[in-house]
């Protein structure tokens, strides 16, 4: 506690340094920013999901300590920055969270239909099993660098279908991923967008998701993420684990390749 | 029927360049078309056409740096001009106060839960991506500052039947910009442009006062 304290006293005195610097460097909105990454509540999902992964549970009842993300059976170091890959067992590529769903199903017995629809949670809730196992399993890879490739014809094809629905507009309002982050320093009303066409703006994507979203109260993954934006373009809902949405983060994550994992991110 | 030639140029593409590379581009648009069908849900089936697309958007979704041709930008500009639909009154100019509402109204049509976002009429959408009245903080910019925008123009007849078409189908003027044809794709009704038209270029609006 008195360490906690500590921290926090000392988060409070950066966080009132940073803010006079930023002031100074004229971007208010980077006082709040600063201030709230000092102290993420969503480190508090890594426990829940590291318990979530070890405990026996489901039909089965079975861990999912025998879950292979790509590195083996168990092996979770590095395993979230080679992802979305292919699995020659599914037939499948699948990022993080369609492999979870995979083990869910296989190992612990989980019908899918259900572990899908619970997967995003309600806004101020305590969050899904899934947003936590994520969350958990993509910080045994902090400090890592992403590392995608795409030596199966199938990740290429996910990663040119990917780079296909970032530039395509349709809807309403013409809009496609690139009308947002195609361009440096742009903001929707008082939000910054990345800029997701240059290497510096994707790699902080991704790298800082699951994220601890403060207007939800939750940790949100990058399928939440996706399916946020083609609610705002006006577009039909995105299906989790959907083809698009893979081939989106695999086109994502390649240009990010490089990037070091920070998780859990803090988005606004 | 033109399928083959396109999948037997796919095939020596592939081999020319090797595996490396992927799938060239016919073949990824296909495999990216058929996600598209399979990857999206709607409460009414009619919604889920949102995601064809029309010819313009088609020419307007350009991959990376590529550049449109000027023969594909004249083809944006003629499918824009053909577009246009004015009011049955015939009036450009509608009220401003109502138009500076609408100008800060981001909600309406969106899809979530498997429910449509009722409302009796969208949004404008307008200050999410451009700087309006002056000393508003809360705006974006994606747009073009539309501060003082009547001020630099006036508000002459040809003026303000420029901006109602710029705000209907914008792509009559800057083909495959990102603002989105309000009135074209339906998101607005011609009445609702009129009263931006007004927000815009009326001296009375906060547009236009210091």
């Amino acid at each position: 506690m008195t360490r906690r304290r500590f921290h926090f006293i000392a988060a409070a005195c950066f966080s009132v340094a940073m803010a006079a610097a930023h002031a100074q460097s004229n971007d208010p909105l980077g006082v709040g920013r600063q201030m709230l990454e000092q102290d993420n509540p969503g480190d508090l999902w890594i426990d829940k999901g590291k318990e979530l992964f070890h405990q026996k549970r489901g039909p089965k009842n079975a861990s999912l300590e025998q879950c292979d993300f790509g590195m083996g059976p168990g092996k979770l170091e590095g395993a979230s920055v080679r992802l979305p890959r292919y699995f020659a067992d599914t037939d499948k590529v699948e990022d993080l969270e369609s492999r979870l769903v995979t083990c869910m199903v296989n190992l612990q017995g989980y019908k899918r239909e259900d572990v899908v629809k619970r997967a995003i949670s309600p806004a101020g809730s305590s969050g899904s099993d899934i947003e936590a196992l994520a969350l958990y399993i993509t910080s045994r890879s902090n400090g890592m660098k992403m590392n995608v490739s795409l030596n199966h014809p199938k990740e290429q094809e996910m990663y040119k279908a990917g780079e296909y629905l970032f530039f395509r507009r349709s809807g309403q309002t013409d809009f496609g991923c690139v009308t947002c982050h195609g361009d440096a320093n742009k903001r929707i009303r008082l939000q910054d967008l990345i800029h997701m066409t240059s290497k510096e703006g994707v790699q902080g994507v991704v790298s800082t998701w699951p994220a601890y979203r403060g207007a939800h109260f939750v940790v949100r993954t990058m399928q939440w993420r996706l399916y946020d934006c083609f609610w705002q373009m006006r577009l039909p809902e995105l299906t989790y684990l959907s083809d698009a949405s893979i081939a989106l983060t695999t086109y994502l994550h390649y240009q990010g390749n490089g990037a070091v994992t920070r998780v859990p991110g803090f988005k606004r | 029927m033109k399928k083959t030639p396109i999948a037997i140029a796919g095939t020596v593409a592939v081999l020319i360049t090797g595996c490396a590379s992927g799938p060239d581009e016919a073949t990824t648009r296909q495999i990216a078309e058929k996600m598209v069908q399979s990857s999206f849900t709607a409460p009414e089936p009619r919604l889920l056409k949102r995601l064809e697309q029309d010819r313009a958007q088609q020419i307007c979704s350009k991959i990376g740096d590529a550049k449109l041709t000027q023969e594909e930008a004249a083809e944006v500009v003629k499918l824009a001009r053909a577009s246009f639909k004015y009011p049955a009154s015939g009036k450009l100019v509608g009220n401003w106060k109502v138009g500076e509402k609408l100008a800060h109204d981001g909600a309406g049509d969106r899809i979530q839960r498997g429910r449509l976002e009722k409302r009796k009429e969208n949004g404008g959408l307008c200050q999410n991506c451009h700087a309006l009245a002056p000393g508003e903080v809360n705006v974006g910019n994606v747009g073009p500052a539309l501060t003082a925008y009547g001020t630099q123009r006036g508000n002459s007849e040809p003026i303000a039947k420029l901006t109602y078409e710029r705000i209907y189908n914008g792509w009559a003027y800057a083909p495959c910009s990102n603002m989105p044809r309000l009135g074209a794709t339906g998101h607005l009704t011609p009445e609702q442009i009129t009263h931006l038209v007004a927000y815009l270029i009326d001296p009375e609006s906060p547009i236009n006062k210091k």
